[in-house]
C-alpha cells in the first residue's frame, strides 16, 4: 500500500502533507502537554520492533502463503494514538528513505493512509470503545475476545479506509484510466481479506502481550464506570463498519460507474474542484469556477493537464520527441561514460 | 539470507555510500534535501503525454550520481518495490485509452502506452533522486537538516532514536528467524500456534530494552531536549545547488528540449 | 567516595534483594563487586546511580543520592552498560560520545577536543565516524567505553565488561581498564579480569556482604569463592 512519487499530483501530494503534518504537530502538542519523557525510547524501540516485525512472515494456515501484521494498531494499543501516530510516520519515513518503499513526496499520503486510519480510527472508534465495553461479559475470557474483535475490526476498517484513500489519491491525481469504481471494486476486496490476515496476527501478537504483562496495553482492565459509554460507541462502530462495507458493495454492484463519479465529483463545490486540481474534461463537471481554474492552470500552473492540448500537431511533434529522447538518451549514457572514465583517471 | 539480513545488508549499503566522500557528498543536507523535491515535484508534474519532454528529466540525476561517484546502478535494486504498484496502476492505461496518438511506421502508439511509460519514467526518476540524497546524506546531517525546518524535535529524536534501533531490532528477529527454521525446516513462515509469542517475546523483551534506553540517556544528562553533533552551516555553494538544480528542472519543464533536440535532426 | 550506609532494597512484594549493606569506597580505588546470579550486584549498580532508592543512604562525595541531586551526581559516575547496543543510541560513535558532554553544558568545540582526546587516549580514531551498527563488538565496547570518559566522570562502573568477547578484545579492554586511573567499580564473573583490574573484592550473596578485602586474598580462597556459588579464577586453578 505504500505509494510511490509518481502515483500522485503535486496539489494531492501536498495536501495529504498538510493533513498529516497538522495530525502530527497535534500528537507532538498533546505528547508534550502529558509530559512523559521515558516515552520517546520506548517508542523508539517500539517502532524498530513493527519495522522489523513487518518482514516477519506468518504462515496463513490452509493456504500456501503468508501474511504480515499491522503496526497501527499494535503500537496504538500499545503507545496510545498520539505516540503511535509518530512512531508509524518514522517507520514509513525509514521505509521511504532507506529502502524506497513509498515516494518522499508521497510520504504524506502514506503516512495518512496507513498511520493516521490505523492510530486514530482504529483508537478511538474501535480499540477503546471496545475495550471499555461490557461486550462479553467480564473476566479475562471476555478480555480475550474484546481484544481479538478490537484487533481483527480495527485492521479491517482501517485497511478499508487506507485502500479507499489511495484510489481517491490516485484518481484525483490523474494518473490513471481506470474508472474509479472499477478502481475501488479491485482494491477493497483484496484488502479485506489482507486486514482480516493482519487483524488475526495482531490479535495473537496482543493477546500474547495481554497473557503476560497485560499493564502495558492501553484500556485493559478498565474500570466498570467507563462502560457506560459502550452503546453510543457500538453505534459508532456499527456506522463506520456499514459505511465502509456498503460503500464497498455499492461500488462492486454498480453497473456504471461513471454515476458514482458524479455523485462523487458532480456534487463538489468549485472550490474544492479547484483545490484538488480536478479536471472538468476527466469528470464531466461543468462549473465556471472549474473552467476559470482550467484556464489559470494551462497558463501557470506546474499541474498535469490532462486535456490533451495541441492535438492536431502532435503526431508531427512527437516524432522529433522521440528522435530527441533517443538522443537524451544517448547524452545520459555518454554522462555515464565520462564519470566512470574521470573515476578510473582519478584514482590512478 | 533471510528478509531482514537483506534489508540490515540494504541499511549498512546505504551507510558506506553516505560516508564516502565528493562534491555532492558535502553539500548541506538542506540544500539537497531542497533540490530533490523540487526535482520531483517537477518531474511529477509532467503531463501524463508528455512523454519526451519527461524523458530529458533523466539527465539531472545521472549527471549527479556521475558527480557523487555513485553507481547508477546501485539504485536499481530498489525499484523492485517501487514499480509493481505503479506497474499495477498504469498496465490499465493502455486498455483504457485507446486513441491512437500518433504512428511509428504503420502501428499506432495510443494515449494509454504514452501515458503508462510516462507514469513508470516518473517513478523511476523520482527513485533515482530520492536514493542520490540519501546515499549522499548521513541520517544524522539529514536531521540536522530536519530540525532547520523547524520539524518537531520530537519527531526527529524519534527518527534518529528509531534508525538506530531498527538496526538492533532488525538483527535480533533475524536471529530469532533462523533459530525458528531451524527447529521447523519445511516451514514457510511461522506457524499459527506460535503467531502470538513469536513477536510477543521479543515485543516485552524490547519494553524492557526501552528502559534500560531511558535509563542510559539519563545517566548521560537527557533532561528531555537532544542537542545535535552537527550543525552543516548553509553556504553559498548550498544555495548555488539548490537554486541550480531548481532552475534547470524548471527550464526543462517548461522547454521540451528533446522535440528541440530532434527537430535539429528530423526537419 | 563512595558510600553505602545500612542500604536494604526489595521490588514489591518481592524478597528482599539487598539487605543492610555498607561499605566505603575510596577515591581512586578499583573495586571488583563478584557474586552469583540473583546475588544483588547489578541492584548495587543501580542503587548507587539513582536509578532506583531503597531504605538507608547511598553518598556519592558525600552527598546523598536523592532526586534532587541526581543531575548532580549523575556527572560524577560514569556507567557502562553490559549491552552496548542499550547504551549506544545515536548513529555514529562520534554522536554518541558528544551526547553527554553537550548536554551537560560543554561547548561544542570543547566537546569536540574532547572526543578527539577520548579516541586519541583509547587508540580508537578510526572509529569516530562510523556507525554503531556496523562496528564489532569489541570495537562496540570500547566505543561504549569511549563515550562514558567523553563524560570525563570522577568515577567508572561498569557492567561485565569483558562478556561475550574474544581473548584478543578481552584483553585490551583489561588493558584500557587498567590505564584509567578514575575510581573503579566493576561487576563480573570473569574473575581473572577482576583479578587483573582491581586491588578489592566485595563479594555478595543474596544481598549481603559475605567477604570484603584484598583481591588476592579473597580470589585464591576457594571454599569461599566456592561456598558462594563461584570458582576460582582459571590463572589460579591450577596450582
Amino acid at each position: 500500500m505504500h505509494m510511490a512519487d509518481a502515483l500522485l499530483a503535486p496539489a494531492v501530494a501536498a495536501t495529504m502533507y498538510a493533513a498529516s503534518g497538522v495530525t502530527a504537530g497535534i500528537s507532538v502538542h498533546k505528547l508534550r502537554k502529558d509530559d512523559e519523557p521515558q516515552k520517546l525510547p520506548t517508542m523508539a524501540v517500539a517502532a524498530a520492533l513493527v519495522f522489523a516485525g513487518q518482514m516477519i512472515n506468518y504462515t496463513i494456515p490452509g493456504t500456501g502463503s503468508s501474511g504480515h501484521m499491522c503496526g497501527g494498531m499494535l503500537l496504538s494499543a500499545l503507545l496510545g494514538p498520539q505516540a503511535g501516530f509518530l512512531s508509524m510516520i518514522v517507520i514509513l519515513a525509514i521505509q521511504c528513505l532507506f529502502f524506497a518503499d513509498g515516494g518522499l513526496l508521497a510520504l504524506g499520503a502514506n503516512v495518512w493512509n496507513m498511520a493516521f486510519y490505523g492510530c486514530f480510527v482504529g483508537y478511538y472508534l474501535i480499540w477503546r470503545p471496545i475495550m471499555r465495553s461490557g461486550l462479553f461479559g467480564s473476566g479475562k475470557g471476555a478480555q480475550r475476545a474484546r481484544i481479538i474483535l478490537a484487533s481483527i475490526l480495527g485492521c479491517v476498517i482501517t485497511l478499508q479506509l487506507g485502500a479507499l484513500s489511495v484510489v481517491l489519491e490516485t484518481s484525483l491525481s490523474g494518473i490513471t484510466e481506470l474508472p474509479f469504481g472499477a478502481f475501488v471494486a479491485l482494491m477493497q476486496p483484496i484488502h479485506l481479506a489482507i486486514g482480516l490476515i493482519e487483524g488475526l496476527i495482531t490479535s495473537a501478537v496482543l493477546v500474547f502481550v495481554f497473557e503476560s504483562r497485560p499493564e502495558l496495553l492501553r484500556d485493559v482492565n478498565a474500570r466498570p464506570g467507563e462502560a457506560k459509554r459502550s452503546l453510543k460507541a457500538t453505534i459508532a462502530i456499527l456506522a463506520v463498519v456499514a459505511l465502509v462495507v456498503g460503500g464497498g458493495l455499492s461500488l462492486l454492484a454498480s453497473s456504471n460507474p461513471d454515476g458514482l463519479e458524479w455523485a462523487l465529483f458532480g456534487n463538489a463545490e468549485a472550490g474544492y474542484a479547484e483545490n484538488m486540481a480536478l479536471d472538468e474534461d476527466d469528470f464531466g463537471v461543468q462549473s465556471d469556477a472549474a473552467d476559470k481554474a482550467a484556464a489559470i492552470q494551462e497558463h501557470t500552473s506546474l499541474l498535469p493537464d490532462y486535456a490533451f492540448t495541441n492535438s492536431d500537431s502532435a503526431a508531427g511533434t512527437t516524432v522529433s520527441g522521440i528522435v530527441g529522447a533517443a538522443m537524451v538518451a544517448a547524452v545520459a549514457l555518454l554522462i555515464c561514460l565520462a564519470g566512470g572514465f574521470f573515476r578510473k583517471k582519478h584514482s590512478k | 539470507m533471510n528478509k531482514m539480513e537483506k534489508a540490515l545488508h540494504e541499511l549498512s549499503e546505504m551507510d558506506a555510500l553516505a560516508a564516502q566522500d565528493s562534491p555532492i557528498h558535502r553539500l548541506s543536507p538542506l540544500s539537497k534535501l531542497i533540490a530533490t523535491v523540487v526535482y520531483i515535484v517537477v518531474t511529477v508534474s509532467f503531463n501524463k503525454y508528455q512523454l519526451s519532454g519527461l524523458a530529458v528529466m533523466v539527465l539531472i540525476p545521472v549527471f549527479l550520481f556521475q558527480v557523487s561517484g555513485i553507481p547508477v546502478r546501485t539504485c536499481f535494486y530498489k525499484l523492485r518495490i517501487v514499480l509493481p504498484l505503479v506497474m499495477a496502476v498504469g498496465l490499465f492505461n493502455p486498455l483504457f485509452d485507446r486513441a491512437p496518438m500518433f504512428y511509428v511506421g504503420s502501428v499506432a502508439v495510443s494515449g494509454g502506452v504514452v501515458s503508462m511509460l510516462s507514469l513508470m519514467l516518473k517513478g523511476v526518476f523520482c527513485l533515482m533522486m530520492s536514493f542520490l540524497l540519501i546515499a549522499t546524506t548521513p541520517i544524522d546531517s539529514l536531521c540536522a537538516a530536519l530540525r532547520r525546518l523547524h520539524v518537531p524535535s520530537m519527531l526527529v529524536t524519534l527518527l534518529l532514536l528509531t534508525y538506530r534501533y531498527v538496526g538492533v531490532m532488525t538483527e535480533e528477529l533475524a536471529i530469532m528467524t533462523d533459530a525458528y527454521h531451524l527447529r521447523a525446516p519445511g516451514q514457510k513462515g511461522i506457524h499459527i500456534s506460535a503467531w502470538g509469542s513469536f513477536l510477543g517475546q521479543v515485543l516485552l523483551r524490547s519494553m524492557d530494552r526501552a528502559q534500560e534506553l531511558y535509563s542510559s540517556m539519563l545517566l548521560r544528562g537527557y533532561e528531555g531536549e537532544f542537542r545535535y553533533a552537527k550543525t552543516s552551516p548553509f553556504g553559498a555553494v548550498d544555495a548555488a545547488y539548490a537554486l541550480g538544480i531548481s532552475a534547470l528542472c524548471l527550464l526543462l519543464r517548461y522547454v521540451n528540449l528533446a522535440e528541440t533536440l530532434g527537430r535539429l535532426l528530423v526537419r | 567516595m563512595i558510600e553505602f550506609k545500612d542500604v536494604s532494597f526489595s521490588y514489591e512484594r518481592g524478597t528482599p534483594v539487598i539487605e543492610h549493606l555498607s561499605f566505603r569506597i575510596e577515591a581512586g580505588q578499583s573495586v571488583g563487586l563478584i557474586g552469583a546470579n540473583g546475588a544483588g550486584k547489578s541492584t548495587v549498580m543501580k542503587l548507587l546511580l539513582g536509578l532506583v532508592s531503597g531504605e538507608g543512604e547511598v553518598l556519592v562525595d558525600g552527598t546523598p543520592v536523592q532526586k534532587t541531586t541526581l543531575s548532580q551526581i549523575r556527572r560524577k559516575l560514569g556507567f557502562v552498560l553490559q549491552n552496548s547496543d542499550h547504551q549506544m543510541f545515536m548513529p555514529t560513535v562520534y554522536e554518541d560520545m558528544m551526547f553527554a558532554p553537550l548536554n551537560y553544558g560543554v561547548p561544542r568545540d570543547q566537546a569536540e577536543q574532547r572526543v578527539d582526546a577520548v579516541l586519541a587516549q583509547l587508540g580508537l580514531e578510526d572509529l569516530k565516524h562510523r556507525h554503531n551498527h556496523r562496528i564489532s563488538g569489541g570495537e562496540k565496547r570500547m566505543a561504549a567505553i569511549a563515550t562514558i570518559l567523553a563524560m570525563e566522570p570522577e568515577a567508572i562502573l561498569m557492567d561485565e565488561p569483558t562478556a561475550a568477547l574474544d581473548p584478543y578484545n578481552r584483553r585490551i579492554i583489561i588493558n584500557t581498564i587498567r590505564d584509567l586511573k578514575q575510581t573503579k567499580l566493576i561487576t563480573s564473573h570473569d574473575l581473572d579480569m577482576i583479578l587483573d583490574t582491581c586491588e578489592r573484592v566485595i563479594l555478595l550473596s543474596d544481598g549481603k556482604i559475605v567477604a570484603d578485602g584484598r583481591a588476592d586474598d579473597i580470589l585464591r580462597n576457594r571454599e569461599l569463592l566456592e561456598a558462594n556459588r563461584m570458582e576460582l579464577p582459571f590463572c589460579l586453578a591450577g596450582r
